[in-house]
């Protein structure tokens, strides 16, 4: 439960930091978001990947749950990426 | 700075995917032990399997100046092993480092408690000695030369840091069939996405070869290594036998008794010195599997159970090397920390391989003459070839050697060796008589062949076949054999990108090899 819910905050983290870059927004929304809520975007991103620390430390303590928060991490900037690189096959399955 | 990066990378790169390439597969050295020990059923030690060792040492070498019992942990794949050393016994008698000679030992069962005949084997032992040690020289020489390696690799990923800022603005930007800014975006993403994995596999790597790096601390102050480590982990007073009997407590009565003494620590090994002599000693080595665990000595008196003496406790010094060198190897993490572990390493090793390959793609665009490279680039594509796609095959080579060399063979382990380097180096020496994009291509095909036999020829040789494996939920071993053909399937994914990519290369590029178009 707790390996799912941290890894599930850093995934939405790692997808709002995505989602905050302009080059990505152009490709993922076909537009640009005002500078403002890109910044508001790159916070939510942020205080979710925090989020995935205290939840990785509150169920397994400070030291384990470190390097827990650091290896799903990985995985989700990891997942991020691959979601990211296959973004036409992905909205053309969308769209069918 | 950016010359930095490219040099501190690419001088020791080949040795350093050798490292991360057996550094990552150590993450999982007592799995690939249990998987290369088939024998050897599942299950942690029993009580009744304790018994009957105990019993066997008392029926085989009832006069023995030393008994030795080795425990496994749940996770070890190693048997439960016991071991006499005769009073009358020579050190010229004794194995290789001081083991005891084939006569004077025995395995069992950990559930059963079974005499068991294993297949000589290194198992994962070898993988991740192979990390740091090396093979075939002398291991200081190997140390020197991984330290090196290392100090290297911090240098690279620093610079790399600290040169290529827009790693991070490209944080998410991976491009397939792009040529070379593919390769520089698998390199950027890898290295990105596991950064804190890097730079801390990389630093408390170094902290485990502290005294070969910086031997000064115990040259300053003793007068040399024998007598740091006389002081750090004193030995056990030397006791006389009595020469009169006594009954000792059952081993097992022992072992309770000392993990009664350190709640929390679990015995690896007990060493008792002259069984059934009222003078009779207990030694157990304990430790926890937990980060930072302690590590501790106890000894007993056998015949009543009266603790003899502890090693004093440790500094904080020795303390944070301690949690250090946990970091690194991560024996204290469970199934799914290690598992991330892996990963984590995986994409090292793909980030030292796409570094080494994007030198030689971001070379071959400019060179006068692509048809002929000069020396230097040459060099390197070679070894390109030769370590990353023979390495890996090396690996597999040494997974099917433990299923297909007869069990009786003399000298077992060191052909199971043998093989991964006749492999690795066979492949070599054959990827040098080839162009190098049908070097690539045969390379990492046979490699992706050689995985793919591992399971085969697994289930074709021991009753632990994949789908028997399923069928008893025994998950080391499916989980063993699917990363073989997650490896087969990756390896030969690699090689079909290479045969296939030439003819999809835009007309503009044509004049760029065929190496760029790997991705």
């Amino acid at each position: 439960m707790i390996h799912a819910a941290t890894f599930i905050l850093a995934l939405a983290g790692f997808a709002s930091l995505l989602l905050a870059m302009p080059r990505h927004q152009q490709d993922w929304l076909h537009r640009k978001l005002a500078p403002l809520v890109s910044q508001r975007l790159r916070l939510v991103g942020f205080a979710l990947i925090a989020l995935a620390f205290l939840a990785a430390c509150l169920g397994f303590g400070w030291a384990y749950g470190a390097v827990l928060w650091f290896g799903w991490l990985t995985a989700a900037a990891a997942l991020v990426v691959v979601v990211n690189l296959n973004r036409e096959r992905i909205v053309a399955q969308m769209r069918r | 700075m950016a010359w930095l990066h490219t040099w501190a990378g690419l001088l020791p790169g080949w040795l350093l995917f050798v490292i991360f390439l057996f550094g990552t597969g150590a993450f999982f050295h007592q799995e690939i032990s249990r998987w290369m020990r088939p024998e050897l059923g599942r299950g942690t030690v029993t009580a009744e399997a304790i018994d009957a060792a105990a019993a066997l040492l008392a029926h085989k070498a009832p006069d023995a100046e030393q008994w030795r019992l080795s425990l496994p942990s749940a996770r070890d794949g190693d048997p439960l092993s016991i071991s006499w050393k005769a009073r009358d016994e020579k050190p010229a008698e004794r194995g290789k480092r001081g083991r005891a000679n084939k006569a004077n030992r025995a395995t069992l069962d950990p559930a059963t408690g079974r005499e068991l005949t294993v297949r000589d084997t290194s198992g994962g032992f070898f993988i991740y000695r192979m990390h740091f040690d090396l093979h075939y020289m002398p291991v200081i020489w190997a140390r020197y030369m991984v330290c090196i390696a290392a100090l290297a690799m911090l240098v690279a990923i620093l610079s790399g840091i600290v040169t290529h800022k827009k790693i991070f603005s490209d944080f998410f930007m991976l491009r397939f069939g792009k040529g070379q800014r593919s390769w520089l975006d698998a390199h950027n993403v890898t290295a990105v996405v596991a950064l804190p994995f890097h730079l801390m596999i990389t630093y408390t790597g170094l902290v485990t070869l502290l005294f070969t790096l910086m031997p000064w601390a115990i040259s300053a102050n003793f007068s040399d290594r024998d007598a740091y480590f006389a002081a750090a982990f004193p030995p056990a007073p030397e006791t006389e036998p009595s020469g009169t009997h006594a009954a000792m407590l059952p081993i097992s009565a022992l072992l309770q008794r000392g993990e009664q003494v350190k709640p929390g620590l679990h015995v690896g090994s007990v060493t008792i010195r002259y069984p059934g002599d009222s003078e009779a000693i207990a030694e157990m080595f304990m430790r926890s599997e937990t980060l930072g665990g302690r590590r501790e000595q106890v000894r007993l008196r056998a015949t009543t159970g009266e603790v003899l003496g502890e090693r004093p406790a440790r500094g904080p010094a020795a303390a944070t090397q301690q949690v250090m060198i946990d970091l690194h190897a991560g024996r204290y993490a469970q199934t799914v920390l290690r598992w991330l572990y892996f990963l984590s390493g995986v994409g090292g090793t793909v980030m030292v391989a796409s570094g080494l390959v994007l030198w030689t793609v971001k070379r071959r665009a400019k060179l006068p003459d692509p048809n002929r490279p000069h020396f230097g680039f040459r060099l390197v594509e070679r070894l390109n070839i030769g370590f990353i796609a023979g390495a890996p095959a090396g690996i597999a080579a040494y997974f099917l050697a433990n299923r297909l060399l007869p069990i009786g063979m003399a000298d077992r382990t060191d052909w199971e060796i043998n093989s991964l380097f006749i492999i690795w180096g066979g492949l070599f020496i054959w990827s040098l008589a080839r162009p190098a994009k049908r070097a690539w291509i045969e390379a990492l095909s046979t490699c992706a062949g050689l995985y793919a036999l591992v399971p085969v020829v697994s289930a074709l040789t021991t009753p632990r076949g994949l789908p028997a494996s399923l069928l008893t939920r025994d998950w080391t071993f499916v989980g063993f054999d699917l990363i073989m053909f997650a490896a087969a399937a990756g390896t030969g994914f690699s090689a079909w990108k290479v045969a296939t990519r030439q003819a999809k290369t835009p007309p503009a590029r044509k004049r760029r090899a065929p190496l760029e178009a790997m991705a």
